[in-house]
């Protein structure tokens, strides 16, 4: 049983991560774009077009501009995330003395770790409650949501309260053994769960995450990518330069548009 | 709510290569074609499979806020694909149906979408209000794709795109027609302005081919003069092509197919009068199929691809012109603002030939859409329509009084004068900007 948890699931969780997300990329990247979508007003060269997307990835511009409470709900999720999980590689790498970095002494950073873990996690939780709520309250948003996206909403409040919860006196986790743990998976010499009934449902259901990732709306990370890159191409110019190679299959048909015109009485002033 | 759409008969759309699909096969049909369409284009599955549903785009869609109607929402209306799709080409809803909102085509599946797909006009507000950029009119223009290839399309829409076919313009106008309204334009110009203004059909050896919408041979004609005067102040040496009199291009409202073989007209038409130059006339979605799809339809194009608008406007320092009397305003057609990205030269345009030059709110990118957009100009859509220009009804409202709104797209023109109507607005006048900039130009005499 312990294998199985500790051991057989995560690197199955992994695999199915990892897998299904370049299976689906690929997927959407082997087929064409046969016509521009550029939609305007569109960046102006490559530079600009990182800049673009980048900008809106990183403080969701679009929807900033477009509707403030709901920015303010999905930027914060967001970016609690990314200091979630930057916090986690570097709170496990060094054991929360990440902060000696820069200078302070190990307590210092060890209770500067506790404190920002802490903020973000809380604000994790705050801005899912609040998208839940959101989804819940507006009824239009109600009427297009499915159980899926209520689904995915809870599993991510679970995990953040869990890994909140272990935090906590009671539930207490040691990050030595957690440390070793997970070094040890990622070495491939793969060792026992540590004794913490939070860590393990924490870590659990964090792999049930990666396995659902793939196949769920959570993809919407990798679509963002494809979509923007799609409406942010050059429009052509014309005359077409010499040696463009094909968009799509669709340009290899020769149109057959040559007709003479019939004179049919159906050919004639139909509006 | 059953859609008052007329469809086309059998036989008609058998003239476009379609054969009807009889209905205990349009199941397999359907799955087979929307397998088709996914691998056709990137966009319809990484729209379909990127949507949160988190209803950022309700706001943003002219149909929905006019028509109050649900499945008008962008995300409800791609959802009405995208709920089949889910079932038959994604892992999780054929795996766990019910909780990914997967749904079985069933016998109401096609008649919503002849219902709601006609009821967008592939404007691309949703797109710039989206926070992933998701353009519910991809998944709406395959649906219609899809459906055209069951042997279900609007009878308008498939006449229009024999039309094109068989003749090079919506209306189905024929050579000696098009020189005999040509002849007579000539006349009205030499009348109104005292000069020898020509409009050239089939001129051979021309620099410069005008493809205007075929509507400038009739209702639109101040457009064509505006233009004709406009080359014959500047010394263009222009024509007008008999087999392409069309800058419209249906296929692309229904069916590729038509799209590509109308397209490549342009090819056929330039060649023939020789013209290094192609310039498209005031068409919305002729100008983004033009300017955007040439290239993905029948490439290499050979020669250069201008609209009018931007053409005039960097002749603007060569003209004289005296400033028209009037406040004037100026609607951005959806698919120069979102679709090609022209709004500068119209503005500019506007403003150097009328007194007053009002913006109206939203505008550029964010305008909305005047409701008669991708081919919906049929009679039995009225109603809807009237709907549809609520939001474009109320943008002019708040500017009155005004004497004119410019529309710079033959859709817009024949909607927004029935829109005026319908909203109480009579009094303002409508019609395009290169007859704005034809009226106001001063001519020399001695020319």
């Amino acid at each position: 049983m312990e294998f199985l948890l500790g051991v057989l699931f995560p690197y199955t969780a992994c695999v199915v991560f990892v897998s299904g997300t370049i299976l689906r990329i690929a997927g959407w990247l082997k087929t064409p774009v046969p016509f521009h979508l550029t939609l305007f007003p569109a960046p102006n060269g490559a530079m600009d077009r990182i800049a673009t997307i980048a900008s809106d990835f990183f403080l969701c511009r679009t929807l900033f501009r477009e509707d403030k409470a709901l920015w303010l709900r999905v930027w914060l999720f967001h970016l609690s995330l990314a200091l979630i999980i930057a916090g986690h590689a570097a709170g496990i790498f060094f054991l929360r003395n990440q902060f000696v970095l820069i200078g302070l002494n190990p307590d210092a950073s060890q209770s500067l770790s506790k404190l920002l873990g802490g903020i973000a996690g809380i604000v994790m939780v705050l801005s899912l409650g609040a998208l839940l709520a959101g989804r819940i309250s507006n009824p239009i948003v109600r009427k297009l949501s499915v159980p899926e996206d209520f689904c995915t909403l809870l599993l991510l409040i679970a995990i953040a309260v869990t890994g909140i919860l272990m935090y906590l006196p009671g539930f207490h986790a040691d990050l030595h053994a957690v440390r070793s743990y997970m070094g040890g998976l990622i070495r491939f010499r793969p060792t026992m769960l540590p004794h913490s009934p939070m860590f393990i449902v924490h870590f659990l259901l964090v792999n049930v995450l990666l396995m659902y990732f793939p196949f769920s709306r959570l993809f919407h990370s990798a679509g963002y990518f494809v979509n923007r890159a799609m409406l942010t191409e050059a429009p052509p110019v014309y005359p077409t330069v010499s040696g463009m190679t094909r968009r799509s299959p669709f340009a290899a048909g020769k149109a057959q548009t040559n007709i003479p015109p019939r004179r049919e009485p159906a050919d004639r002033g139909v509006r | 709510m059953k859609s008052p759409l007329h469809l086309a008969k059998k036989e008609d759309l058998r003239s476009l290569g379609v054969e009807e699909v009889d209905e205990s096969s349009q199941k397999t049909r359907t799955l087979e074609l929307m397998d088709e369409f996914r691998r056709f284009g990137r966009s319809l599955s990484v729209m379909l499979e990127t949507c949160t549903r988190c209803g950022a785009c309700a706001k943003a869609c002219h149909s929905y806020l006019g028509t109050d109607d649900f499945h008008n929402i962008p995300a409800a209306r791609a959802g009405l694909f995208q709920t089949i799709y889910n079932r038959y080409f994604t892992l999780s809803g054929r795996a766990f149906r019910r909780f990914s909102g997967a749904r079985e085509f069933g016998a109401e599946t096609l008649n919503s979408w002849v219902n709601y797909f006609y009821q967008c006009t592939t404007c691309r507000r949703c797109a710039v209000f989206c926070p992933f950029g998701i353009d519910t009119g991809e998944v709406v223009l395959a649906g219609r794709n899809i459906l055209t290839r069951l042997g279900i399309a609007p009878h308008f829409m498939v006449n229009i795109g024999r039309n094109e076919l068989h003749t090079g313009n919506n209306t189905g106008i024929l050579k000696p027609a098009i020189i005999d309204s040509c002849s007579f334009l000539e006349e009205e110009l030499r009348d109104e302005t005292g000069l020898d203004i020509k409009i050239p059909v089939d001129k051979p050896h021309t620099d410069v081919l005008y493809v205007p919408s075929s509507s400038e041979l009739f209702t639109n004609v101040e457009t064509l003069m505006g233009a004709a005067k406009i080359f014959h102040y500047l010394g263009t040496d222009w024509t007008l092509s008999s087999t392409l009199l069309e800058a419209a291009n249906y296929g692309l409202h229904f069916d590729l197919e038509v799209m590509k073989k109308h397209n490549h007209r342009m090819h056929i038409a330039a060649a023939a009068v020789g013209a290094k130059q192609v310039l498209q006339g005031e068409c919305g979605h002729g100008w983004r199929v033009a300017r955007m799809y040439s290239e993905g339809a029948n490439s290499p194009v050979p020669f250069r691809l201008n609209h009018i608008l931007p053409y005039v406007a960097d002749r603007l320092p060569d003209m004289k012109l005296e400033k028209l009397p009037m406040r004037a305003t100026l609607h951005d057609p959806c698919n120069y603002a979102r679709g090609a990205g022209l709004v500068d030269q119209p503005r500019e345009l506007m403003k150097a030939c009328v007194e007053e030059f009002v913006e109206m709110t939203p505008n550029r990118e964010r305008n909305f859409c005047c409701g008669g957009g991708s081919g919906l100009l049929m009679d039995e859509m009225l109603e809807i329509r009237m709907k549809l220009g609520k939001m474009k009804a109320d943008q002019i409202k708040s500017l009155l009084p005004l004497d004119y709104v410019a529309l710079p797209c033959a859709s817009c023109k024949a909607q927004v004068p029935l829109l005026l109507k319908h909203y109480g607005m009579e009094e303002v006048a409508t019609g395009g900007v290169i007859e704005l900039i034809g009226k106001a130009l001063v001519f020399n005499r001695q020319k």
